[in-house]
């Protein structure tokens, strides 16, 4: 089973991050999700894959009603991070989806019909969280060419998606970065490969750098807090990307 | 998820998988069928014009190549009737397959433990949708089994045809030789159309439950 971390609370308004499952087997990636609450409302923020939705239900419902969740956020339509969908449907069919207009007519091959997908603009829009406002933050062609960050401005905490994505060696699996320089190693290659476009990604820096920002939480890996989110975002705008062959 | 449900989870779903291979082969099967009777529709027509180059000689002759023209069409009609509860069978046993992945994966969330009621709500649901759609492949085998004898009947009735129209052959004079060539090659395929439906007959498919 995954372990639930709370990575911000603030009375009713929670920030969870579901980890590091010491029973998954080696071929899936290792993925983080997150569930952001507020009120008795919940959204899951990139749910995971089927294949793992067994540990990411149970370490959630220890902390959390799982048929109180609204809705979930999918970054973009990796399988890693939605292929759940359906499970998650069956647990209460009337949550919505909230993912790029781009992904919305590709997700429901996971599951879930016309009305479960709300499309998101390019630019963005505001997602609701009981009275929370979320807002998802475009990132296209980081990796995907539709992607949406989450921010919450709040508890000041961007989740990032496969933005900030380290493929931590075993042993490695602390929450938080502790160690900038040896963490970023394991992120370089996945970085390089994964992001399609230096112009798209210097966009992005530009922007997170404006923002408040005391946690940011990717997909895979650990959790950047207080001055190493300034220090990812400085070592991302110097990093050559969308090079393979 | 007890041990009896997650074992009856498995067996549906490898069972779903063999099902899956039969009915292709079973398509295959009837491809070859549809195939063959257009051969049969063919030779019919080149009979027809035989019987009428050969004149009286050949009446009865020409009105048995006309109803093997009958039966090739009737044979394609009950072929494509087959082809339907094929694809229904397909669509379902999709289903089920896709269902049983999700079956295992929820499974777990029983494992040990005490089982949340909202999971075994769930739960119970999906065993419910499991054996309905059980039972909606259970139909389509047995109304996939009845056509499949309705085709042998047919069948059955075109190689009469056949072997009436040998006898007939035999009275068409001067013909009489290609008459006969033609009635042979009619019974040749009858007989393998009657062969392919009789591997179908046996397939598992019909045998599993
Ligand atoms: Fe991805
Ligand atoms: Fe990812």
């Amino acid at each position: 089973m995954k372990t639930t971390k709370t990575i911000f609370q603030d009375g009713d308004h929670r920030w969870l991050a579901i980890v590091r499952d010491p029973d998954k087997p080696n071929y899936l990636i290792d993925t983080n999700e997150y569930l952001v609450t507020h009120g008795d409302r919940g959204l899951l923020v990139d749910p995971g894959g089927a294949e793992i939705f067994p540990a990411v239900f149970s370490a959630l419902s220890a902390e959390f009603d799982p048929s109180a969740l609204s809705g979930m956020f999918a970054s973009h339509q990796d399988p890693d991070c939605c292929s759940s969908l359906a499970l998650w449907l069956e647990f209460n069919p009337a949550m919505r989806c909230y993912v790029s207009w781009m992904w919305s007519g590709f997700l429901p091959h996971f599951g879930g019909s016309g009305e479960t997908f709300v499309a998101i603009p390019d630019e963005g829009m505001e997602i609701p969280v009981d009275t929370l406002m979320l807002q998802a933050i475009p990132a296209h062609y980081l990796h995907s060419s539709g992607n949406f960050h989450l921010y919450d401005k709040v508890a000041r905490l961007l989740f990032s998606g496969d933005v900030g994505a380290a493929l931590l060696p075993p042993g490695m699996d602390g929450l938080y970065v502790n160690n900038f320089d040896a963490h970023i190693r394991h992120a370089e290659a996945f970085h390089k490969r994964w992001m399609g476009s230096n112009e798209a990604k210097r966009r992005w820096c530009e922007r997170a750098s404006g923002m408040a920002i005391d946690l940011l939480c990717p997909q895979h890996g650990a959790i950047y807090t207080g001055p190493d989110v300034e220090r990812f975002i400085n070592w991302f705008d110097e990093l050559p990307v969308g090079l393979a062959v | 998820m007890s041990t009896a449900t997650a074992l009856t989870v498995g067996a549906t779903a490898s069972a779903a998988g063999a099902d899956l291979l039969r009915i292709v082969r079973i398509n295959e099967q009837i491809k070859r069928v549809v195939g063959v009777s257009f051969k049969i529709n063919i030779m019919a027509l080149n009979a027809i014009f035989l019987a009428k180059r050969a004149g009286t000689a050949a009446l009865g002759f020409g009105v048995l190549s006309n109803e093997l023209r009958v039966f090739s069409q009737e044979l394609r009609d009950c072929m494509s009737g087959l082809n339907g509860l094929i694809h229904a069978s397909v669509n379902e046993v999709s289903i089920i397959l896709r269902n049983g992945r999700q079956d295992r994966l929820l499974g777990e969330l029983a494992k040990g433990g005490a089982v949340l009621p909202l999971v075994s709500g769930v739960l119970e649901r999906r065993a419910g949708e499991r054996s309905a759609h059980a039972k909606r492949l259970a139909d389509l085998r047995r109304q996939l089994k009845r056509a499949l004898e309705d085709a042998f009947q047919l069948v059955e009735l075109g190689g009469v045809l056949a072997k009436s129209a040998k006898i007939e052959a035999a009275y068409g004079q001067s013909f009489a030789a290609s008459l006969t060539q033609v009635s042979s090659e009619f019974d040749g395929i009858v007989e393998e159309i009657r062969g392919a439906l009789e591997s179908l007959r046996h397939s598992p498919f019909f045998a599993s439950k």
